[in-house]
């Protein structure tokens, strides 16, 4: 099965789903259809957007026209909607909103795309994020609640270590998920920050 | 010529930023104009610090055979460490679960990029202004980590001086490292000179730095996305006149180096 008939399947017509901040549906008409949750009740006033291109802009920036480099941070703007009839087109259009999020939902529940332990990923890193590895499973659980939970929509999917034993997410029916495998930059340059601010702390600048 | 391919993906690399929104737009660009040529099944792009990550695209990507090419101006620490551990790349080709990946070179390299130097130098000087009396700096970022940083830099400038093209000279000037950019004016004594930015995007150095330490600027201004008026050329230092370029990567030329890459890639590395 493709990504678009894999998402057919999961969005059949004539159904709705929740995809993060974007509400789908799948007209009876065989229309696919996308625009922000909270306009959800309200077609009218909002703008049509139609292209790949269109939806990355919309979703570079938010309400007060800052960057908006994380794509799954909570404050996605509302007041668009986008609509087309190729499901392959439509998922496009879903990817330049949260990209590759749908893609990574499908093939974790197909079962080839595992999610990469923290360490696993801070214990790679090379360059200035060399010493990421070395935090502490406190400040692991301080970047999952402080940095993950506040700041991203994704449902952590990945255990601190390869020895955590971890449960695999299912779907609530009416979601499409949006999970995370792997912790992103935005985790691993908290990482760098916690150890740094902690060498510091027990290394104090010596008054010469 | 071994383009097009329908049944292969084409995935450009970029760095992206978690700062400057406009970092990753020339990799979008360049994307959006080889798939509206239809020369792969699919074109994707991955970034290092934005969405989709390199360790995102792989379930992205439903063509078993995956071109990769890197929207990096050198080869070094990320087109040599970074993208390939990221990715799970081992060599010139390599199977990554169920794809048949092949790592072309980085854009920045190709032989190409000399001509697109010169032509974007031709560009953006008036008409009437003499090349003989016109000094082309090219800029890089430059360290002093990095005893290799330069090397592209400096290869480009040896390949416009032996091109022929009239330039009174060709220089190489660097943001961190001798010749230092903010020098340029007793670099050269040429009554003009244009400053073309090695960089792959008009984001924090060539938008934002290089200006301040050119003199056309006093202070860093918003990202290029987020002003109104897009610079104006020329700038007048008493009797001197100086051109800056936005970054070689963003001329809409980059988008055929990168399938230049991969044909590059079929002629030297496939076996």
């Amino acid at each position: 099965m493709t990504l678009a008939e894999t998402l057919i399947h999961l969005l059949p017509r004539g159904d709705s789903r929740r995809f993060g901040e974007v509400f789908l549906e799948h007209l009876e008409d065989g229309t696919l259809r996308a625009r922000h949750r909270h306009d959800r009740m309200e077609l009218e006033g909002l703008e049509e957007l139609s292209s790949p291109q269109e939806l990355r802009e919309m979703a570079k920036w938010d309400t007060k026209g800052e960057y908006r480099p994380l794509k799954t941070a909570p404050n996605l703007i509302s007041g668009w909607v986008t609509s087309c009839q190729d499901s392959s087109e439509f998922l496009k259009r879903l990817d330049a909103i949260y990209p590759g999020v749908f893609a990574t939902w499908a093939a974790y529940e197909k079962g080839t795309h595992d999610p990469t332990p923290l360490r696993d990923t801070l214990d790679r890193q090379t360059g200035m994020y060399r010493f990421a590895g070395s935090i502490t499973d406190q400040m692991a659980n301080e970047i999952m609640r402080e940095t993950c939970a506040k700041g991203c929509l994704r449902t952590i999917a990945w255990p601190i270590s390869s020895e955590c034993p971890t449960s695999r997410l299912k779907r609530p029916p009416q979601d499409i998920p949006v999970i995370c495998t792997e912790a992103c930059t935005f985790a691993v340059s908290e990482a760098r920050r916690l150890v740094k601010e902690a060498y510091d702390k027990a290394n104090p600048p010596s008054e010469s | 010529m071994s383009l097009p391919k329908p049944d292969s993906a084409l995935l450009i690399l970029g760095h992206g930023s978690t700062e400057n929104p406009d970092s990753s737009q020339p990799s979008w660009d360049h994307a959006e104009t080889i798939e509206k040529s239809e020369q792969f099944g699919s074109v994707h792009c991955a970034f290092w610090k934005e969405e989709p990550s390199f360790r995102q695209i792989w379930p992205m990507i439903e063509e078993k055979e995956v071109y990769v090419v890197p929207n990096f101006i050198s080869e070094g620490y990320f087109t040599r460490q970074v993208l390939p551990r990221e990715l799970g790349l081992d060599g010139h080709t390599t199977e990554v679960g169920s794809h048949t990946v092949h790592y072309c070179d980085p854009v920045g390299i190709h032989s190409r990029m000399t001509d697109l130097l010169i032509k974007r130098a031709r560009e953006i000087i008036d008409e009437g202004v003499r090349l003989e009396e016109t000094c082309l700096i090219i800029v890089g970022h430059g360290t002093n980590l990095n005893k290799k940083s330069t090397d592209a830099i400096t290869a480009q400038v040896e390949a416009i001086r032996a091109s022929g093209a009239p330039f009174a000279e060709v220089l190489d000037a660097y943001m961190e490292e001798a010749p230092f950019i903010a020098d340029w004016q007793t670099l050269t004594d040429a009554p003009t000179v244009v400053v073309v930015p090695f960089f792959i995007a008009d984001a924090l150095h060539s938008y934002q730095d290089i200006p301040v330490l050119l003199g056309i600027e006093s202070e860093p201004t918003e990202a290029a996305s987020q002003r109104e008026v897009f610079r104006q050329n020329p700038y007048h230092f008493g009797d001197r006149v100086l051109y800056y370029s936005s970054a070689i990567g963003t001329d809409p030329s980059l988008s055929e180096v990168i399938l230049d890459q991969v044909e590059y890639f079929d002629e030297h590395y496939r076996s």
